[in-house]
């Protein structure tokens, strides 16, 4: 029957549309093959290793880590890579089987959540570590570090160049730490508060003096109750709060459902921008890099917040 | 050739689920005003004939008319009692919305019984001898009351051909004398009735006319006859080795 | 605390929403029990994943009507499926029911693990599909929700002698000349329509009880199939209604889930106690029964004075026997007992 021959062939072209992304995935074998799970964490990577490393991440622009789930394709990469990076602190909360088997099979990592203190991090009420440390520039710098000392480990022929690259790298991040207190300085005290759809800034908050309220809670994966909405589109309207703000991995919907719940209170609050929270932007462009995408979350959210 | 035409005429019905055959080129002309048994064992194929007829299932060959008519334009004149095991009992439902079930036919998409209909439908529950039980659950009903109330679905159809599949399985003495009655009045009132009957012993008793069956017809015609011992013999103890060589392709 | 609730924006949309859906999926809930087809809503459910995800793969955008769309037609695609394995093969219908909604599921699973990797992905949020976020409904998604349940109840009225014949009786409906398959289709629209609104809301898993759960309790309650649907309508709604309520008060409760819950609540309840058909309801049915049956025995069968003294004060209490100069003689409703046995017997 033509008619189900037609249909097994719309089905097929749109597995091949849909799934076919080009992966650009390879092995060099001049290089430190490195993997990683976040681009946030493959910037960082090529910024310190630059010529000496090339860099994969598995996911990509727009991709949610804390809902990922490792493919068999990425099983295979993470077996040849000679090294493996990763955030950990449960930010690839589907991921923890392959992390915890990399002993198991003597490969080369870096866990970069695991280097932090108690007071480095924050805890939320129920005992859970926020993951987001990327965040805080100074923990930031932390982790170049021990990307740093870790290919100094690994290729101590190259110490000093790793060195040096680290050391540039430092003098970008105290710029990116400058621009971000002067840009938010134009915002009024009584405003600085930052809502978005999931806890990802709480680093940010801590470090640059501002209020910060996810509405889902740690993970994406959580759902935001009927309590949570109404109450925080209350605290919206009583601070007066100008912008809310989608991210760009995490369902638009829950902030719409909190923009309609402020408005029909009466308060027009307008949807900031699309801030950058466990992903960056597409590969080269400058919000493909850190550094790019912390510039364009704070214009975002300095253009929502500060008086006209 | 008569000229006075079949209630039934079939023509070499086939039916067949994958490569076995269940009904295989059925020849039948059964004239009108007959009360007609159609016996034979099980898995003869009997209510597929009576389903064949209706177009329940579908046939791989062969013709049907009633009264020179195909099925689609005699099918209001065509009343069915099906199997009582073919529905849940359970269903929360009483006698006098069953019995109206029977009209839906004339009444067709959309329309909503009439007090007309009521009222035919209340005649049929009386003529079955069910007048005390009209709002009783279905649930509630003996085997025998539940013919009795499918019978009287089938009376209010006004039909002018009957088709009954064992309508007197699971029954009680009284209730099947009072069936036998109110089917012997149909035929009396020119009505053509075939009834699909389990029981040899009184095949005689009640019916004019009689078809053994089994996958073919072994013979049909008055029950005087045909129903002999030789031809009992060859429907109930006969094998056939039909099996179709390939599958029809539809 | 209560009027603060219900002056809340976002519980009146999300308790709008989800009492349309109990509704919708209640009324039809009745027809789907009485079918014996309960479990086609589930296979529906979890069919409809795939439809969603290569309709994402697609468009690469999130627009809610075209991802219902594919949602619709890998709906009836499984359906239709599984109505072909049942009639040309020899598995039976809840196997090939079974069989199709896995691997349909499957199937979708393993698309939503290819599309991980599309930018864009994550904020379509296609994850919620499967356990659902009623709390995020919007005033676009009630209005869906409103148009569909006015359809399912229009066409449920419309179609009602053509519905309750086709669960009943189909080959007599049939034999009366209508056309099994339009009323089959439409039966089957008007399920894949209830589980396509009540996707977003309570999720592919859940979707499933809402289809089967109010059916099953209205039963309990009536012999009559038009207070049935009714009644399973309102079931449907309360839970929706309640569910919200108390996921509303409580801070991490996923209304979906709630919403299951208080059905269940439901059905339990009616199983337990439902009126017509409820387990303690037959109990004490049963028991007065059991004390009928054995006056009956006694008065039939002795003279009335020769009773021992126990039967005699039982049958006085229960008003079957009166003292009339100082002996023992029957009542009406003692006549009236006799009679009614007497005749049951024949």
């Amino acid at each position: 029957m033509p008619k189900i021959k037609i249909v097994l062939l719309i089905i097929i072209i749109g597995i091949f549309l849909g799934g076919c992304q080009v992966d650009d995935y390879y092995y060099d074998k001049s290089k430190i093959n490195i993997v990683t799970t976040t681009a946030i964490i493959a910037d960082l990577a090529r910024n310190i290793g630059q010529e000496k490393v090339h860099v994969y991440e598995l996911m990509g622009p727009g991709i949610d880590p804390h809902s990922y789930n490792a493919t068999a394709g990425d099983i295979r990469k993470i077996q040849q890579a000679d090294l493996v990076i990763f955030n950990g602190l449960h930010l690839e909360g589907k991921m923890e089987k392959v992390f915890s088997n990399l002993d198991k099979i003597d490969k080369n990592y870096l866990e970069i959540g695991a280097h932090y203190t108690m007071d480095e991090l924050i805890y939320l009420e129920d005992q859970a570590v926020d993951p987001h440390i990327w965040f805080s520039v100074t923990l930031w710098k932390k982790a170049a570090t021990l990307v740093c000392e870790k290919l100094q480990d690994m290729d101590p022929e190259n110490f000093d160049y790793y060195l040096d690259n680290k050391n540039k790298y430092f003098t970008q991040l105290n710029e990116l730490d400058l621009f971000i207190r002067e840009e938010i300085s134009k915002i009024p005290e009584q405003s600085r508060v930052l809502i978005t759809a999931h806890d990802a800034f709480n680093y940010f908050g801590r470090e640059y003096g501002f209020e910060v309220i996810g509405l889902q809670g740690l993970s994406s994966l959580d759902e935001a109750g009927i309590k949570r909405i109404s109450e925080l589109a209350e605290f919206i309207v009583k601070r007066e709060i100008k912008a809310i703000y989608i991210e760009n991995s995490v369902p638009v919907k829950t902030v719409q459902a909190l923009q309609k719940a402020v408005l029909s209170r009466g308060f027009n609050v307008k949807i900031g921008g699309e801030l950058y929270s466990d992903s960056l932007g597409n590969k080269n462009t400058i919000e493909g890099t850190y550094i790019g995408a912390y510039k364009a979350n704070i214009i975002a959210i300095v253009g929502g917040l500060k008086d006209e | 050739m008569n000229d006075k035409p079949y209630a039934i005429e079939i023509e070499d019905l086939t039916v067949a689920y994958d490569i076995k055959p269940v009904l295989w080129d059925i020849d039948i002309k059964i004239p009108k005003g007959v009360l007609m048994a159609v016996v034979g064992p099980n898995g003869a194929g009997k209510s597929t004939l009576i389903k064949a007829m209706l177009g329940i299932v579908k046939p791989i060959s062969g013709k049907v008319l009633f009264f020179n008519t195909p099925l689609k334009e005699y099918l209001k004149k065509i009343s069915y009692v099906p199997q009582k095991g073919s529905v849940d009992w359970d269903f929360p439902t009483n006698v006098l919305d069953v019995v109206l079930m029977g009209r839906y036919g004339k009444l067709g998409w959309f329309k909503r019984p009439t007090e007309e209909d009521v009222r035919i439908a209340k005649e049929a529950i009386k003529k079955v001898g069910m007048e005390d039980f009209m709002d009783r659950q279905i649930s509630e009903l003996s085997g025998g009351q539940q013919q009795r109330v499918f019978l009287a679905r089938a009376l209010v159809q006004e039909a002018e051909i009957y088709l009954l599949d064992e309508p007197f399985q699971g029954v009680d003495a009284k209730t099947e004398k009072e069936i036998v009655n109110i089917l012997k009045e149909l035929v009396k009132a020119g009505k053509t009735v075939i009834v699909v009957h389990h029981d040899l012993q009184t095949v005689k008793q009640y019916f004019d006319w009689v078809g053994l069956i089994f996958t073919r017809i072994i013979a049909y015609g008055p029950v005087e006859d045909v129903f002999t011992e030789a031809n009992i013999e060859k429907t109930y103890k006969s094998r056939h080795n039909l099996t179709l060589k390939e599958p029809f392709k539809c | 605390m209560l009027e603060l609730i219900f002056s809340d924006y976002t519980f009146r949309i999300v308790a709008l929403g989800t009492i349309l859906l109990g509704i919708a999926s209640g009324l039809l809930s009745s027809f789907v029990t009485l079918n014996k087809q309960a479990l086609v809503g589930d296979a529906l459910s979890h069919a409809a994943l795939p439809g969603i995800v290569l309709v994402f793969m697609i468009i690469k955008v999130k627009n809610l009507e075209l991802l219902l769309l594919g949602a619709l037609f890998f709906g009836l695609i499984a359906i239709g499926l599984t109505n072909i394995i049942k009639k040309y093969s020899k598995v039976k219908f809840d196997s090939s029911l079974a069989l199709v909604l896995s691997s349909f599921f499957g199937f979708g699973l393993v698309l939503m693990t290819i599309i991980q990797k599309t930018p864009t992905a994550s904020q379509a949020g296609l994850n919620n599909f499967i356990f659902g976020q009623a709390s995020t409904m919007l005033p676009h998604d009630v209005y869906l929700m409103l148009s569909i349940s006015i359809l399912v109840i229009l066409l449920i009225i419309l179609f009602w002698k053509e519905l309750k014949l086709f669960v009943f009786n189909p080959e007599f409906s049939q034999a009366l000349g209508f056309n099994n398959k339009y009323i089959s289709l439409l039966f089957s629209g008007l399920i894949v329509l209830t589980v396509i609104i009540g996707l977003e809301s309570v999720g592919v898993i859940l979707i499933s009880s809402l289809l089967v759960a109010p059916g099953v309790s209205a039963r309990q309650w009536t012999n009559r199939l038009s207070i049935m649907v009714v009644l399973s309508g309102l079931f449907g709604a309360i839970s929706g209604f309640f569910g919200t309520i108390i996921s509303a008060i409580s801070p991490k409760m996923p209304t979906g889930a709630i919403i299951v819950i208080v059905l269940s609540v439901i059905t339990i309840l009616s199983i337990l106690f439902g009126s017509k058909r409820g387990i303690i309801w037959r109990q004490i049915k049963n028991k007065i029964n059991n004390h009928k049956i054995i006056a009956y025995q006694w008065l039939n069968n002795s003279e009335i004075n020769s009773l021992p003294i126990e039967a005699l004060q039982f049958l006085t209490k229960k008003n079957y026997l009166a003292i009339q100069n100082n002996e023992y003689v029957l009542t009406n409703e003692g006549r009236k007992l006799i009679d009614y046995y007497k005749e049951a017997q024949e």
